[in-house]
């Protein structure tokens, strides 16, 4: 198959000065955004006790442990300004990415000990299983950095009850670890209760000497027997069991090196728990990516600054997404999947660092005259008609035979509308393209360009692909919302204005009223809020975002679970025909 | 001599060329707003601006004459 992968047609026009020229005002404003957000990540990682305090301690905090425990360049950070609950510390108190360690890609996630110690708050429970359900879809290790106080108290009604509450990620671990992916964990500090549960529930323990894990902490063990109120004799009593079980808390590395021998290894000092990690990790099967590659890795030949000029901050103009992609992939080659067929979206064969991985992606701007042939109105760009989703369902079919990723790029207004789209069947073979991608059970990963909106955002391979989509991307011009604002103003008050105009009230609120739904509607469909919310699983750089699909392909290609010989391939030979 | 002709009606939101100007194949020549989205219309072959017939505001029907190129 050497003479399919190793060299592929090149793809992608140089940019035109007049271009440049044009776009720089984009180009300001998309990097105006990008420093908004890195603004806002140094801040969330800045939050808590400020890092010296805990370096004075002898400790490290969770950022200075994946620093030494992360092979240099490869950490990609996920969920940097997640937090659904709104918490007032401005994170969910976990810090994760994925990561080479070992030379092995892993999903890494760690407590950030800066924080309440590292406790549990809200909107965490739905961090972890993000990343849970990372590690199985793409079947690499999982690994903690335990340091965890357990439940903020004050606030658990938030967070330890409920279906996807604290204690679902120990079920997940369980999941993990039946599907034959280890769970590793280094364990620093006081993990009591649950805090207990997340250092006991991986499958190798490696602890520091000052850490301890138990069902009940200090807090619990010494005020348990409730006396039905407190009052000062019952104080003083609580005062005095706590300092005698403070000298020696429940479940220390003794007893649990020692006595239980839950602790594989006690560590002296703090890295060596990271060595530890790294020893681990590489003695987890992983094959080396030469045994995958269909080519020599390759930077793209067309820069990826450029990226810059070509996705227009403004969500109107249009753009050539092959001009983009072709920034994105080794050598800025590709085979492209029926090209003359559904022309408004692209899929084809690309190359990540070597390995084989299909692209899907919608086009923008006009499309050739007399399309969709179903219709007698023009077709445009960022819209799905007929044959676009046909070809969709097609190449990622084809896609799950041949055992290839799929890497989605969506800038979508949604599907074409109306009783002739109707017609064209397009309701259901939308839903078709569901079932397709349910059905290829396959890792997928989105990069929401600019635009996702309405069912297009969930059938191409949105994140409510939960089974197969790993992780979702978002830009400095992403938006994200079931239509635009003034679409859905519209849909929402265009019976009160005729009702309002006929009865003769002024139409002035009504306007207003439209115009703040029109607002609400962009500022919750900014890439912050969408970040924030978990609508997209990390806002990226422009420049950053081929160091991700990097590790995407690296990581689905460490340890599939099933493969295709290249020979065996049936959608080059379709695209070759 | 080549005929750049509106691919869609719609209303001109800017002419990105002037006259006499050399233009390469796949430059960016106007944009028209239609169908909610601003939409590029390229040199279709390498040539020299002859003559700009539209201007930003106008409104252009399917296949009117925006530029010609020679």
């Amino acid at each position: 198959m050497r003479p399919y992968f190793e060299k592929m047609p090149g793809f992608g026009k140089a940019l035109k000065e007049n271009r440049i020229a044009r776009t720089q005002e984009s180009r300001t404003k998309l990097e105006a955004i990008e420093a908004e957000i890195a603004v806002a990540k140094k801040a969330a990682e800045e939050v808590g006790i400020p890092a010296a305090k805990i370096n004075e301690r002898g400790g490290l905090t969770v950022y200075q442990r994946l620093e030494y425990l992360v092979d240099p360049g490869t950490w990609q950070p996920l969920h940097s300004l997640y937090n659904p609950a709104d918490n007032e510390e401005g994170t969910t108190n976990v810090v994760d990415g994925l990561g080479k360690i070992g030379g092995r890609w892993a999903v890494i996630i760690g407590f950030d000990n800066k924080v309440l110690a590292g406790a549990w708050i809200a909107g965490q429970p739905d961090n972890i299983l993000r990343v849970t359900n990372l590690a199985k879809r793409l079947h690499i290790p999982l690994v903690w950095l335990v340091n965890c106080s357990g439940v903020k108290l004050p606030d658990q009604e938030k967070f330890y009850a409920d279906r996807r509450g604290s204690g679902a990620p120990f079920f997940r671990h369980a999941e993990l670890e039946q599907a034959g992916i280890p769970v590793l964990a280094g364990i620093y500090g006081t993990n009591p209760a649950g805090g207990g549960y997340q250092a006991i529930s991986p499958t190798i323990l490696i602890a520091h000497k000052d850490a301890n894990i138990a069902v009940g902490g200090v807090g619990i063990v010494s005020g348990m027997s409730p006396q039905g109120g407190f009052d000062l004799a019952g104080l003083e009593q609580l005062i005095a069991n706590t300092r005698d079980m403070k000298n020696k808390p429940p479940g220390s590395a003794s007893t649990h090196y020692d006595a239980t021998g839950f602790f594989t290894r006690v560590c002296d000092e703090e890295k060596g728990v990271l060595d530890g990690i790294k020893e681990y990790m590489r003695m987890i099967p992983a094959y080396d990516p030469k045994f995958f590659r269909v080519a020599e890795p390759a930077e793209p030949t067309l820069p990826q600054s450029d990226l810059y000029h070509l996705l227009p901050f403004n969500q109107k103009s249009d753009y050539s997404f092959d001009d983009i992609l072709a920034r994105l992939v080794d050598g800025s080659e590709h085979m492209e999947f029926r090209p003359g067929y559904g022309p408004e979206v692209y899929t084809g064969l690309v190359k990540i660092d070597g390995m084989l991985v299909g692209a899907i992606g919608n086009r923008q701007g006009l499309l050739p005259k007399g399309y969709p042939e179903y219709a007698d109105y023009p077709g445009i760009g960022g819209k799905l008609y007929r044959q676009g989703l046909i070809k969709m369902n097609e190449f990622v079919t084809l896609c799950a035979r041949d055992r290839v990723p799929v890497m989605w790029f969506q800038d979508t207004t949604g599907i074409d509308v109306g009783d002739i789209a109707e017609k064209a069947e397009l309701l259901g073979i939308g839903q078709s393209l569901v079932y397709s991608i349910q059905n290829a059970d396959i890792p997928m990963m989105l990069v929401v360009l600019r635009k996702g909106s309405a069912a297009a955002h969930y059938i191409m391979g949105g994140p409510t692909a939960n089974r197969q989509n790993a992780f979702t991307l978002g830009t400095a011009a992403t938006e994200i919302y079931v239509m635009h604002g003034e679409t859905a103003a519209v849909a929402t008050y265009s019976r009160r204005a005729i009702k309002d105009k006929d009865s003769g009230k002024p139409l002035e609120p009504l306007a207003q009223k439209m115009n703040e739904m029109a607002q609400k509607y962009y500022d919750t469909s900014r890439p912050a809020y969408c970040a924030r919310y978990g609508f997209v699983d990390e806002i990226v750089d422009l420049k950053a975002l081929r160091g991700y699909l990097k590790a995407f392909a690296g990581a689905v290609y460490q340890n599939p679970k099933s493969i295709c010989p290249r020979h065996q391939m049936l959608l080059p030979r379709v695209i070759k025909g | 001599m080549a005929e750049v002709l509106a691919p869609l009606a719609g209303k001109i939101l800017a002419v990105l060329v002037e006259p006499g100007a050399k233009v390469e194949e796949d430059d960016e020549l106007v944009v028209i707003e239609a169908l909610k989205m601003e939409n590029t219309v390229y040199a279709p072959s390498d040539g020299t601006v002859k003559e700009i017939k539209v201007k930003v505001g106008d409104s252009v029907e399917d296949e009117d004459l925006l530029i010609v190129l020679e």
